[in-house]
């Protein structure tokens, strides 16, 4: 927490100081720094830096330009998200339909979005280009070398390298993940659903409507409470399962393969590693196959009467062994069917982690007479939890939003006599992520999904900055140098 | 502070560039598009090009129009050749370019929804997904098409009416509006049998039918999780269902019709727990049909294919059979299904997207596509030709017919039912436990009338 | 000595047991293949008969419902170029975050890592809206950068690994009067083959095993514009099922087939790479 607290509190200060030079420098700037209010040109102009004065103007104008040509057609409806429905008549002359001028609600949505991430990010450039004009005057002032423009070029290869590496992949995860993450954050708080649906009807903001709907079962709202507390109970207990079963199976099958006894580990890994080049969408979809009511695995066990014997103990109700359609047999199944898919992963992991594990103390160890176990335990689990402490909670957080296997094992399959379930449109085996993908994609319940979407994505990064904070951070970055 | 500057600078210019020529009117999707480019700037001719016909005034140029459809995969070639012949008729009017693309008639409404703006100009889906379609504005109404209709193929939208059977138009009509062109009139189910293990009477029942498919070591299979094959009990009970004002769905099965709620299901539970009857998961029953275990199986003209080669020379089928139920021989009722064709209400031809979807689905086409694929005709005509009436699996449909319902419900119908039916078929009801039924009654009721979201 | 043939014997049967269950679903993969019966076979492993037609079918008969070929040059297209562009830019995210140092990069680490867990395709809907905006819809580049644009995110692991390039290499090389630059291209990158395989890999299988996305962006319904995923999965509709399963098996088979060539030649520097992060050289 307290690590938390001064991250918070040095950004904070950080961000008071960057405006404090700001005000010094419209305060104490000369008339060029203070034209640069209006024609961010303006500085670099006076100290003779032409190429980068027309570049800032540019860019100056094209925002301009961006807000009144395209912008603030969106963000002065951002408010309502539109008012104005779709109405559209047939021309027979034309052959066409004639529409009105109407309103997009997600099309505002977004393109608001978009258009604040432009002006934030203009108002970031724009301060900072008055107080780069005031560092020039100060330059100027004291008779110091200003570059040249080539000079400046030549710094986003040295000095201000990071930039020229940053500017791509940033700009990629601003438009393809930060607008989509807004983009659901704030759909949680419209009523953006199957009766609101753009272009033909408009959607409008609620409030905190949704997650109180979210969150009070029963009643007059449909009962997603309900559904939602077994989904998370699930979702959790799954993550967990799917984690630890293949993290510890990964290790046990590298020490398996690598021990000295065996013989030719380099092709038992690699029969294992077949299983991980076939797409995980046709093995699995062949496995539910091969696990359905009606599928190999049942004849087989209906040959050798273990289904008969199960009917007889009571365990199952049908003619067949529902590996993949009744709850518990298909939360167990998953599991296994996910050992088989995560294993040979998790082995070429442990294989590397293994194949570096420090010698000596392990001979110290032999020498002082410990067993095999004993180094097992006190030596090389240490070794190998310490090292992939880290990949163990992403593990953790990917599992959580295992969509893949979840949805191509159970989609079609599974279906729930849990009523009040289904009356929430929820199985026994979804997790958030695929009750999600189902409220979305059959049913058209973005608020909602949205809302879940928030839930899911708190308990990942709550989970992450608390287990996982003291790991990455930079407290080993240095250590190897 | 230098690093942020020039990120930002590059970010800012390659947005503003990018957005701002999205701002262009010709990008779909804008909204203010249409304003700008609808109102067309040419005026009519002022005398009709010699061609035309005379009711319209139709431009003297040859407009460009491109259409996009999307079809069955099923149907891909058969549809070019229609497609083919669509453009050579109406070749002086117009000068089409027609793509043609792959989308499932029971999965058009999830990606037309998804983006409707892009979604194809004509597309084929089943009937029940006509009213979440036109609730979400996807569908061009038919009716106003009326004009452009009558200009071009020389029919009315009466006309279309009166040449296909009553359900088919009932199905494609919401709110007295017509908003799709019926296509077929066989997506309803019946029932396939093994005419050398099952005599005629036999399947008269499910009682017979189970008892002797039992004798003879086969399965009677039918999908019970599934809202549109479980409605048939309640319905050949007198239940029903249908839509409110409001969008929720309207239904009584947890009520008393003929009989009550709980008898039909002790009804369903009796025959689900039949060691003959096997409840096969939806979708699987071609499967099943083919795996040679059954020896009747309820399905639609999808799998006759696969019950003839199953069955061979004993391939017969019938109506559904009777179900006893409250001490009652019930008829087993069945949803009647049809495939439409329908015109995308934001077409940029709308007109001449309306024009292919007729096409399609006219007369001569009905009759191709019966030729070709034996699909069941809604064109009356079609309907009553010599080789229609032949075909075993549409006599079948036809005969059930007269115990068929349409399916009128919202999308909050299908989980509650369909685990309605998982429940019976797993045998989580307890056939004498009245309450507990009537519990479970209720709650799916509640699922399914619950308000929109 | 006697004890340690018993414990080779049972390590290895031990190990053949577990080979054993790991490989019957390919197995039967690879058998249902070469089956004459089109639909699932439930009553037998092994196909009654065997033929070699579906794959036959599936390269030199393409129909509407298979275009195999296409997808195959499609899928690979984009999966070389989100290739190229993911490494590129996790290289560069990693470079920077972990060779040099200036004001904002723990701020951008955190929010980094915290964006990372976000999962993609929650917001399936909004990236499908800005990609129809930018026109990229129905559009392999759009896949492309769906697949690639946010992969900067993944800087982790390439970063752990660049961690441990002993920084004194760089100081000489900065002595020498070498830029940041020149580091970057001629020291380190030419030192991190075991990441950039290792990132090469996992870049490259994205879009062979992703369906969701692409069956959103590729939404016009023309088949030969599809990606393998969406073109295999496409078979085992309901309404296909029966007539393309052993073709989707072929196709699972044919799909693998470089995949697994790709991992097992590239095994020892992937193992290098999703651990050279983690651990000390």
């Amino acid at each position: 927490m307290e690590r938390v607290k001064t991250a918070l509190g040095s950004f904070f200060g950080a961000i008071g100081g960057f405006f404090k030079k700001f005000g010094t420098a419209v305060a104490q700037g000369d008339i060029f720094v203070k034209l640069s209010l209006l024609w961010m040109g303006a500085g670099y102009c006076r100290r003779k830096q032409f190429i980068k004065a027309i570049l800032i103007t540019i860019f100056e104008v094209a925002v301009i330009a961006f807000t009144f040509g395209f912008a603030l057609d969106y963000v002065s409806k951002f408010s309502t998200l539109g008012t104005v429905q779709q109405e559209s008549v047939f021309n027979v002359m034309t052959m066409k339909n004639e529409f009105n001028d109407y309103d997009h609600s997600f099309l505002i949505l977004l393109m608001s979005l978009v258009s604040f991430v432009v002006w934030i990010i203009f108002a970031v450039i724009y301060l900072n280009n008055v107080i780069h004009a005031f560092e020039l005057q100060k330059l100027e002032e004291s008779g110091k070398h200003i570059n040249t423009f080539r000079e400046d070029m030549r710094e986003f290869l040295n000095r201000k390298f990071h930039i020229t590496l940053l500017t791509l992949p940033v700009v990629g995860i601003i438009i393809f993940t930060v607008i989509p993450f807004f983009v659901l954050f704030l759909v949680a708080f419209t009523n953006y659903d199957q009766q609101h649906m753009p272009p033909s009807a408009l959607f409008t903001w609620v409030g905190f409507r949704n997650f109180r709907d979210l969150f009070s079962s029963g009643g007059l709202t449909v009962t997603f409470g309900y559904a939602f507390v077994r989904v998370l109970a699930w979702t959790l207990i799954w993550a967990v399962f799917a984690t630890f079963t293949t993290y510890i199976g990964g290790i046990l099958l590298s020490l398996l393969i690598n021990h000295k006894n065996t013989k030719l580990p380099r092709m038992w890994r690699t029969l294992f590693i077949i299983t991980i080049a076939v797409p995980q969408f046709v093995s699995l979809l062949l496995v539910r196959n091969f696990f359905a009511n009606n599928g190999i695995a049942n004849t087989f066990c209906a040959n050798i009467g273990l289904t008969g014997w199960l009917r007889d103990i009571g365990a199952i109700s049908t003619s067949y062994i529902p590996f993949l359609s009744a709850p518990g047999w298909a939360h167990v199944m998953i599991v296994i069917i996910n050992i088989w898919v995560g294993v040979p992963y998790q082995m070429l992991i442990a294989t590397g982690v293994l194949m570096n594990i420090p010698t000596e103390q392990m001979e110290s160890a032999k020498i002082d007479g410990a067993t095999p176990r004993q180094i097992f335990v006190h030596i090389t689990m240490p070794y190998v939890l310490f090292i992939t402490g880290p990949s163990l909670v992403t593990d953790f957080v990917k599992n959580i939003n295992n969509f893949n296997v979840i949805f191509l094992l159970t989609n079609g399959v599974f279906t729930t006599t849990n009523q009040l379930m289904a009356n929430s449109q929820a199985k026994e085996v979804d997790l958030l992520v695929t009750w999600l993908y189902t409220l979305t994609q059959d049913y058209y319940n973005y608020k909602m999904a949205s809302a879940i979407g928030i839930i899911v994505f708190l308990i990942c990064a709550v989970f992450t900055l608390v287990s996982f904070n003291r790991l990455i951070q930079g407290d080993r970055e240095e250590a190897y140098r | 502070m230098n690093m942020k500057k020039l990120t930002a600078f590059l970010l800012a210019a390659t947005m503003t560039f990018s957005l701002a020529a999205c701002g262009n009117p010709e990008v779909a999707g804008d909204s203010s598009a249409p304003a700008e480019t609808a109102p067309a700037a040419e005026t009519p001719a002022e005398t009709p090009a010699e061609t035309a016909p005379e009711q319209a005034e139709v431009p003297a140029e040859k407009q460009d129009v491109s259409l996009r459809i999307w079809g069955a995969e099923e149907d891909q070639a058969m549809l070019q050749g229609m497609i083919d012949a669509f453009a050579e008729h109406y070749a002086d009017y117009a000068n089409f370019s027609i793509e043609l693309g792959v989308e499932s008639e029971s999965t058009a409404k999830d990606t037309v929804l998804t983006d409707i703006e892009a979604a194809a100009d004509v597309y084929a889906f089943a009937s029940d997904q006509l009213v979440d379609l036109v609730n979400a504005g996807a569908l061009q109404s038919i009716d106003e098409m009326d004009g452009a209709l009558q200009a071009y193929a020389g029919k009315s939208v009466a006309d279309i009416k009166a040449a296909n059977v009553d359900g088919a138009v009932e199905a494609s009509t919401y709110n007295n509006t017509l908003y799709a062109f019926p296509m077929s009139a066989d997506n309803g189910y019946f029932l396939f049998y093994d005419s050398s293990v099952l005599s005629a009477d036999d399947v008269k029942s499910w009682d017979a039918m189970l008892t002797k498919a039992g004798e003879a070591g086969k399965k009677v299979g039918m999908t019970i999780a599934s809202g549109w094959y479980n409605a048939s009990f309640f319905y050949g009970a007198g239940f029903t269902t249908g839509l409110n004002a409001d969008g929720t769905t309207a239904i009584d099965w947890n009520g008393t019709a003929d009989v009550s709620g709980v008898e039909v299901t002790k009804g369903m539970l009796d025959i689900a727990s039949n060691s003959a009857f096997l409840a096969v998961a939806d979708g699987d029953i071609s499967n099943q049909i083919a795996s040679g275990q059954l020896c009747a199986a309820v399905s639609g003209t999808w799998d006759a294919l696969a019950a003839q080669e199953a069955f061979g020379d004993g391939y017969a089928a019938t109506k559904l059979p009777t179900f006893t139920a409250g001490g009652k021989e019930i008829q087993q009722a069945a949803v009647v299904g049809y495939k439409m064709v329908a015109v995308n209400a934001y077409s940029q031809n709308a007109g001449w997207a309306a024009l292919l979807a007729e096409w399609i689905t006219n007369e001569e086409n009905q009759a191709i596509r019966f030729a070709t694929r034996e699909v069941g005709p809604s064109n009356k005509v079609v309907a009553d030709s010599g080789e229609v009436a032949a075909n075993v699996a549409i006599a079948a449909l036809a005969e059930q017919s007269a115990y068929g319902v349409v399916q009128t419900v919202g999308g909050n119908f299908w989980d509650p039912t369909a685990t309605f039916g998982e429940m019976i078929a797993q045998g989580s009801l307890v056939r004498d436990d009245d309450a507990a039924i009537q519990t479970a009654l209720d709650t799916m009721v509640e699922g399914v009338s619950a308000a929109v979201q | 000595m006697k004890k340690k043939y018993i414990d080779m014997i049972w390590r290895h049967v031990l190990l053949a047991f577990l080979a054993f269950i790991w490989l019957i679903p390919i197995v039967w993969l690879f058998v249902t293949s070469f089956s004459t019966y089109p639909g699932r076979n439930t009553s037998t492993f092994f196909p009654e008969h065997w033929t070699l037609n579906n794959y036959k079918n599936l390269l030199f008969a393409a129909d509407s419902v298979a275009q195999f070929p296409n997808w195959f040059k499609n899928t690979f297209i984009v999966a070389c170029c989100s290739c190229i562009i993911s490494s590129a830019f996790v290289l560069m995210v990693a470079y920077a975050t972990s060779c040099m140092r200036f004001k904002m990069r723990k701020p951008l680490m955190n929010i980094g890592v915290i964006l990372n867990l976000f999962p993609g395709f929650l917001s399936m809907i909004a990236v499908y809206f800005i990609l129809r905006t930018l026109n990229l819809t129905n559009n392999h580049w759009g896949l492309v950068l769906v697949y690639s644009a946010s992969s900067g995110l993944g800087y982790l692991i390439a970063k752990g690994f660049f961690d441990t390039i002993p920084a004194s290499l760089r100081e000489a090389a900065y002595l020498d009067g070498a830029s940041e630059a020149t580091i970057f291209y001629k020291v380190v990158v030419p030192m991190s083959q075991p990441i950039i395989v290792y990132t090469v890999i996992s870049s490259f299988l994205a879009p062979w095993m992703d369906f969701v996305f692409a069956k959103m962006i590729l939404n016009a319904g023309i088949s030969s514009k599809w990606t393998v995923s969406i073109g295999l999965f496409n078979m085992l509709d309901k309404s296909l099922i029966n007539t393309y399963f052993t073709q989707f098996c072929a196709g699972g088979v044919l799909v693998s087939i470089p995949i697994s060539a790709l991992f097992v030649i590239m095994q020892k520097f992937y193992v290098e790479g999703v651990t050279g992060g983690s651990v000390k050289g």
